[in-house]
């Protein structure tokens, strides 16, 4: 506690024994823990004060956890306050805020500050049992406004300008305590039977006021459960100590069976009011939920009318516009069809790149280009090479000879399996006769057989006045083999080393991928 | 019973069409050739329900995504119509084509399954195909067929019913290429009653496949 050098926020850690509060303490203070703890076990034995010390810190110093999430809060969402207090003369306090432009109220603007200092405020707290100047001393970037600022009670105490006024506050309290307990030591007499209750009062409200202040920051932010928890136990503490020590003044510290008769009556009393409230309380409870499902069912209605408005209207405006050809219609409508198939059933984690997914691309293309429906059929897949990519060109140039020539739909069946890749493309055309095709007609001999045959597969063109069928088939050469999504053994891999070694032509490009291939698995 | 393919004077099939949309409805109506005859048509589950007990037809065509009833859509109205799944058969039409519910459908108890893209003569083809107690495939479910099932013949030691026989499996790959019965019965020298037996063995293989996989596997392939 000597530099005013950076510290650790500090926080409950999670490397923990009891609550994280010694190693959250040694991380900010930059001592060993095991001197932290044994420091806070040999305390204990000095009067308790170590447990206190130890509970003190564990009700006031947020966790890691919570302290990230309140700091990730601040940037509070414009559409916060739908509950404010009456608004506070924004003094001082809003001068220092950028963040002023939403909203009317000073009120909500309170906490885009304080959120940090309620995290780190925890942690100057218990430093401040030290002494104040600590807490004080505690660098952090805040601008000017305490805790109290939305708080009416603040505004009572007048502490709205000073920075820290929380921790300042219940270092008062303390202070006070002590000097009250040593002013009985030395023999004054003080007025304990009074000043308890009132302090209890006192107490059990600010914690209830601290209640709203927090229930109306989370509500309004991001409601969690573990904040509604807090909250709830918060609240019945502060009922609690408000009603004891109201409870005690009244009876002026009568007999005990008094006070449980007092006690049971002013119970009663509470729950009747509860029972008046509660209706309400739940009304307004269910209207917040029901205004937040709205605004969820809002936002996924906007992006769904972003989408058809961006693709299935606009198709619908041209279809009308060229309702005279049906070929364009029939593109159209294949095409957004596609589309809105692709974005409804489309799985964005599923991995790209491989060929099932190309030769449906290819197939996609085809369709926008000639009209004609292309429907492709897979089994199993595998992964992209730049052998399967003559492959899925030789099939892309099969499926616009089908398009063109055959007219009508297209059947596209890919089978993919662990030693070979076939694909047929089938049309219901006139057919036609292979060796009829003139030499300089380079569409089937070149870019389909001939391709196929130059990376080691196979095109067989079968025709007949029913229609065409070309079927191509790749064998999986055993370089391949590692990179076949279903078949991997050790054999393979020790066998596609050697073939690629043997490869010469494209060695480099081949074992890159074999490396891939690897890898994915 | 079988029905004269030429649209004779023959019986003709009764069919009822179960369909959410009433322009797909009438549309489809229109597109029955007429060897068919439309004797009822439903919107709902409860609808469709109801008209085929009081119809009783050869044939529904049966919509898989409905809306009523428990949310089930297609495989709830099979369900409900289980009494008279000896003399109706369904035959399953969606625009969806997600594993999923299609394999759902046909382990409902559909005997078949096509795309609403599908032509009017290739749907009054299937329809009498069901009718006459025969499976529909269209080249997708055969894929789906293929894919679920694997595409290793089964070995004799196998559970017959987890895995398709080499024959089968020749038939189904045919489908998936786009081949009419037609089509394959010619590409492997056997008649089309011998193609239709093979067909009709798969789909009571995918019906009745007790194989987790099956339905596991469809989940998986929510897409396609």
């Amino acid at each position: 506690m000597t530099t005013a050098v950076e510290r650790p926020p500090l926080v409950r850690s999670s490397d923990r024994m009891i609550a994280g509060v010694c190693s959250g303490l040694a991380d900010h203070l930059g001592w060993p823990v095991k001197f932290v703890r044994l420091g806070m076990v040999l305390a204990c034995f000095a009067g308790g004060a170590g447990v206190a010390f130890y509970a003190w810190l564990w009700t006031m110093v947020p966790t890691a956890d919570e302290s990230a999430k309140r700091n990730a809060r601040r940037p509070a969402s414009p559409i916060a306050p739908a509950v404010s207090l009456p608004p506070l003369p924004a003094g001082g306090a809003t001068a220092a805020r950028p963040q002023q432009t939403y909203d009317a109220g000073p009120a909500p603007a309170a906490f885009s500050g304080p959120a940090v200092a309620g995290a780190a405020g925890g942690g100057s707290v218990a430093a401040g049992t030290t002494g104040p100047a600590a807490a004080v001393a505690e660098d952090v970037p805040n601008p000017p406004g305490s805790w109290w600022d939305g708080n009416p009670l603040g505004s009572w105490f007048s502490f709205r300008k000073i920075q820290y006024g929380k921790e300042i506050l219940l270092g008062a309290a303390l202070l006070l305590v002590a000097a009250i307990l040593i002013a009985r030591q030395f023999g004054v007499d003080v007025p304990l039977g009074t000043l308890i209750p009132a302090a209890a009062i006192l107490g059990g409200a600010a914690i209830a006021w601290m209640q709203l202040d927090e229930t109306r920051r989370a509500g309004l932010v991001d409601k969690t459960k573990a904040d509604q928890a807090g909250g709830w136990v918060r609240l019945a503490a502060g009922l609690a100590l408000v009603v004891a020590g109201v409870l005690v003044m009244v009876s002026g510290s009568g007999s005990w069976e008094q006070t449980w008769l007092a006690l049971l009556a002013s119970v009663a009393v509470l729950g009747g009011v509860a029972l008046v409230l509660l209706p309400w309380g739940l009304k307004f409870w269910k209207d917040l939920e029901t205004e937040r499902a709205g605004r969820v069912r809002e936002t996924e209605r906007a992006e769904i009318a972003a989408h058809l408005h961006d693709s299935v209207l606009q198709t619908l405006a041209l279809i009308q516009r060229r309702a005279g050809s049906e070929q364009d219609v029939v593109r159209l409508a294949r095409a957004q069809e596609r589309e809105l198939r692709a974005w409804l059933f489309s799985d964005p984690a599923k991995e790209t790149g491989l060929l099932a997914e190309r030769i449906k691309s290819i197939a996609a293309e085809v369709e926008d280009s000639h009209g004609n429906a292309v429907e492709v059929v897979t089994v199993g897949d595998t992964e992209m090479t730049e052998r399967h990519e003559a492959l899925v060109q030789a099939a892309r140039e099969a499926m616009l000879n089908a398009a063109r020539h055959g007219g009508g739909t297209v059947s596209v069946y890919l089978e993919s399996t662990e030693g070979n890749t076939e694909i047929f493309i089938k049309d219901r055309g006139p057919g036609f006769v292979l060796d009829a095709v003139p030499d300089d007609r380079l569409g089937v001999k070149e870019s389909i057989i001939g391709r196929m045959k130059r990376h080691g597969g196979t095109a067989v063109i079968n025709s007949s006045s029913d229609g065409t069928e070309v079927r191509l088939a790749l064998p999986s050469a055993p370089s391949d083999a590692g990179e076949q999504r279903k078949g991997e053994t050790l054999v393979s891999e020790a066998r596609s080393s050697e073939a690629r070694a043997s490869e010469t032509r494209s060695s480099e490009t081949r074992a890159s991928e074999t490396r891939n291939g690897e890898m994915k698995q | 019973m079988t029905i004269n393919p030429d649209g004779g004077p023959g019986r003709s099939v009764r069919v009822v069409i179960v369909d959410d949309h009433t322009i797909f409805r009438s549309g489809l109506k229109a597109d029955l050739d007429a060897r068919m005859d439309v004797v009822g048509e439903a919107g709902t589950v409860e609808q469709a329900i109801a008209v085929i007990a009081e119809t009783r037809p050869e044939v529904v065509l049966l919509d898989v995504h409905l809306p009523g009833g428990l949310g089930g859509g297609g495989r709830e109205v099979i369900a409900g119509s289980s009494a008279l799944l000896g003399t109706t058969s369904f035959l399953a039409l969606s625009v969806s084509d997600a594993a999923e519910d299609v394999v759902s459908v046909i382990r409902a108890g559909a005997r078949g399954y096509v795309t609403k893209t599908i032509s009017g003569k290739e749907i009054s083809d299937a329809v009498i195909r069901v009718a006459d107690g025969d499976a529909v495939f269209s080249p997708r479910l055969a894929g789906f067929v293929l894919d679920a099932f694997g595409t290793a013949p089964a070995d004799i030691a196998d559970d017959e019913l987890d895995k398709l026989s080499a024959r089968e499996l020749e038939v189904m790959r045919l489908i998936a290429r786009g081949y009419s019965y037609k089509e394959v019965a010619k590409e492997l020298f056997i008649s089309i009653k011998t193609v239709e037996t093979h067909v009709s063995a798969v789909l009571r293989k995918l019906q009745l496949s007790s194989r987790h996989e099956l339905t596991k596997w469809a989940a998986e392939r929510r897409l396609l």
